[in-house]
């Protein structure tokens, strides 16, 4: 096994199948790792400007025991529900749509109850790995920080509470 | 077999066990938490701010909040709908996460019923003691617990027996001074707030190093005067963690046993002569209704049906302003971006009004900058000022605008939140927490009239954000309760029918059971209770000391 394959195992949770039907019949198959990947970056393109690792954030959050099993079944519907909306207009997945659809579809997620929650979540972590502190592994030498000069508290945590 | 046994290691527990051991007597304290002192605190938002790293999860341990509306109360699942009302299972409790603006109650706070009248639909009494009787207890927690600030003269300064506070008062931001102008302006009294926070370095703790990051975290330097730092850590009471607190038994007339499990559900027995419960409110009630014997089928102390009765919280709300660099000359949008250190400023000039030639008691204002967490201060932007989700370079470019060029005060009103019978604490008849104990279910209902002041209060600091030049001035006066500014449940007073405690502190029915959290508070006054809470155990632990002794000098 390759390192990336063994990284991407890692992901546990967020590596898992997510079963996509169109209607009634099963379309594909994808994973929360490559919807919220590309999603991220959609709607907080600062991120990857400033190469924070917000996927990786993602997996503490899968496995945070203060986040409720609730709030990480919605994430994963967040990512079924938004690929299936996806496959009923474009009869793609949400990752295989050219950048003007994606807006798109997110227009129109946007105004639903589920997709104004679940884009909300998605936008809320990411800010946590963009703005929380480095020793999570997101804020890269304090890059978020920076960019909103931000000066960040001090004492600095020691270990990340997870 | 202990002397004392405290129930709760925070602001209502500490200073009895701060006193009663310095004077020689075994002191056990239990507290649910864990132990965290200055080196395990430290700045993380992630943990303490958005994962609640010092409270249970709502999952495990929750409350039942029935919110009275239009005739009937609707049901609420705290953990259903994340309503949490823990404010910090930690050594020390939530005094080691308080801002800690320090204000004492009045004199009328004390004679709101002889003062201001009955109010219809509320449960206004005198206290059975008055301002006097705590003055000493609040000029001790000045000294011990160490509170900073600078006296001065306004027309409701209440009486002091120190001339001024023990500590200069804190650094403050250049912009304090636009709010000193404005109020000067406006005919009204600015007021350095106080802090129970140490400037400068004493009672064995740091002061202060401007960290930015004060209420809702721990201190770092011990500057913060938690019931922590400034007592536990300073007096040899035993303090045992992990020990949730579920039953007293008592024999009719005395409590004999406490019970309490860790979080592996390992029960264990505590005996002791004293019994003080300081839980927080909610919790405190809770105990005792839970504690059900064949003396007491109600619950300990509640023959009368009065305990958990008369919950009250701090009645107002919040409001704030923004300051933007395009109004601000290149030396003032320096000020106003100077970090770390405090705004510090508090109005009092309405702790009593007259409007319509009725007499009101109005309360506090205290000014401070919106809290530092940078996570919700971007999250607050992802919704446009048409309240559209928005995503992508457009909301990238309003966060980056708004927190590098544009920074916002708010302001808190204290008033009174009137005690009434639609107000209280049970426990629900299905719902168990992690335990397996019944949960506390917090009924709630807010008078009209703290409505109506609460308003009064929110206009005159509008004014004074206007006069300094804010935009987008709001503000929100509501019946939603503070869970940080809880008291009541268990009143003190002089008649044994329509209270649980006597002016003492102690139940009525028991000889040997005390409350020292905010229960005891018939009425709140129109302050943060914390320096009440402190000197009023203060004081209950003087009488406590004194009863042990009478107690020694009588056997020998």
């Amino acid at each position: 096994m390759n390192n990336s394959r063994r990284k991407f195992l890692q992901y546990g949770f967020l590596s898992s199948s997510v079963f996509l039907f169109d209607g009634c019949n099963l379309f594909g198959i994808t994973t929360p790792y490559a919807t919220i990947k590309v999603l991220q970056n959609d709607l907080v393109p600062q991120a990857e400007l400033l190469d924070i690792n917000t996927i990786g954030y993602m997996h503490l959050v899968f496995k945070h025991t203060r986040i409720s099993r609730e709030n990480k079944d919605f994430l994963k519907n967040g990512v079924k529900w938004l690929n299936e909306e996806s496959i009923q207009t474009y009869n793609k997945t949400y990752i295989k749509l050219t950048q003007y659809q994606r807006e798109n579809l997110l227009k129109v997620v946007a105004k639903t109850s589920w997709g104004e929650s679940f884009l909300y979540d998605i936008m809320s972590y990411t800010f946590e790995a963009m703005l929380g502190d480095p020793i999570y592994g997101g804020n890269n030498k304090q890059a978020g920080w920076k960019w909103l000069e931000f000066q960040g508290g001090l004492p600095h945590p020691k270990k990340v509470y997870v | 077999m202990y002397d004392i046994c405290i129930v709760g290691s925070g602001a209502g527990g500490a200073p009895v066990a701060y006193e009663l051991s310095r004077a020689g007597y075994k002191v056990v304290v239990l507290e649910k938490g864990e132990y965290y002192t200055e080196e395990d605190f430290n700045k993380d938002e992630l943990a303490v701010c958005r994962r609640d790293m010092f409270t249970p999860p709502l999952w495990e341990q929750k409350h039942i909040i029935n919110e009275y509306e239009e005739g009937e109360y609707k049901r609420y699942d705290g953990a259903e709908y994340n309503w949490n009302f823990w404010n910090g299972s930690l050594v020390g409790g939530s005094s080691n996460l308080m801002s800690g603006y320090f204000h004492r109650m009045k004199p009328q706070d004390f004679r709101l019923l002889s003062t201001y009248g009955e109010i219809k639909g509320a449960n206004v009494v005198d206290w059975p003691i008055v301002y006097d009787d705590l003055e000493p207890y609040y000029d001790k927690v000045e000294k011990v617990i160490g509170v900073s600030g600078r006296v001065v003269d306004h027309k409701f300064q209440e009486s002091r027996s120190s001339k001024d506070f023990p500590y200069p008062e804190l650094k403050t931001n250049g912009a304090t001074k636009w709010f000193d102008k404005a109020c000067e302006e406006l005919g009204f009294r600015s007021i350095p707030t106080p802090r129970a926070i140490l400037s400068q370095n004493s009672l064995d703790r740091e002061g202060c190093y401007y960290s930015n990051f004060c209420g809702s975290y721990g201190c770092a330097s011990g500057a913060k005067g938690s019931a922590r730092a400034a007592l536990l850590q300073k007096c040899n009471a035993q303090v045992i963690t992990d020990a949730f607190v579920y039953r007293l038994e008592s024999d009719g007339t005395k409590v004999t046993k406490l019970y309490y499990k860790t979080k592996h559900n390992i029960p264990h027995i505590v005996k002791a002569k004293i019994f003080v419960l300081a839980a927080q409110a909610i919790e405190t009630s809770r105990l005792l209704l839970n504690s059900k014997d064949e003396y007491f089928p109600n619950g300990l102390a509640n023959t009368n049906k009065q305990v958990g009765k008369n919950l009250i919280f701090s009645a107002g709300g919040v409001g704030s302003g923004r300051f933007v660099f395009e109004k601000l000359s290149k030396s003032q949008q320096k000020e106003l971006m100077e970090v770390g250190v405090f705004f510090n400023r508090s109005l009092q000039d309405w702790y009593e009004y007259k409007e319509e030639k009725q007499h009101f008691k109005g309360g506090t204002i205290d000014f401070l900058f919106e809290h530092q967490n940078i996570i919700p201060r971007v999250n607050e932007e992802i919704y446009n000022d048409k309240g559209e989700l928005t995503w992508g370079k457009e909301l990238m470019k309003r966060i980056e605008k708004r927190v590098t060029t544009s920074r916002v005060l708010t302001f808190e009103v204290f008033n009174d939140w009137l005690p009434t019978d639609k107000c209280f604490v049970s426990v629900d008849k299905k719902e168990k927490d992690k335990y397996g104990v019944p949960v506390g279910v917090i009924n709630l209902y807010g008078h009209k009239q703290d409505l109506q002041v609460g308003e009064f209060l929110a206009k005159k600091a509008v004014k004074v954000l206007d006069k300094m030049g804010a935009v987008e001035i709001d503000y929100s006066i509501s019946s939603s309760p503070p869970p940080n500014l809880v008291a009541g449940g268990c009143r003190f007073g002089d008649d044994p029918n329509t209270s649980v405690l006597d002016k003492n502190c102690k139940t009525h029915e028991l000889e040997n059971l005390y409350v020292t959290d905010a229960s005891f508070m018939p009425t709140g006054g129109s302050v943060p209770y914390t320096w009440t809470i402190y000197a009023n155990s203060f004081r209950v632990a003087d009488i406590i000391k004194e009863e042990l002794k009478n107690e020694t000098d009588i056997s020998s």
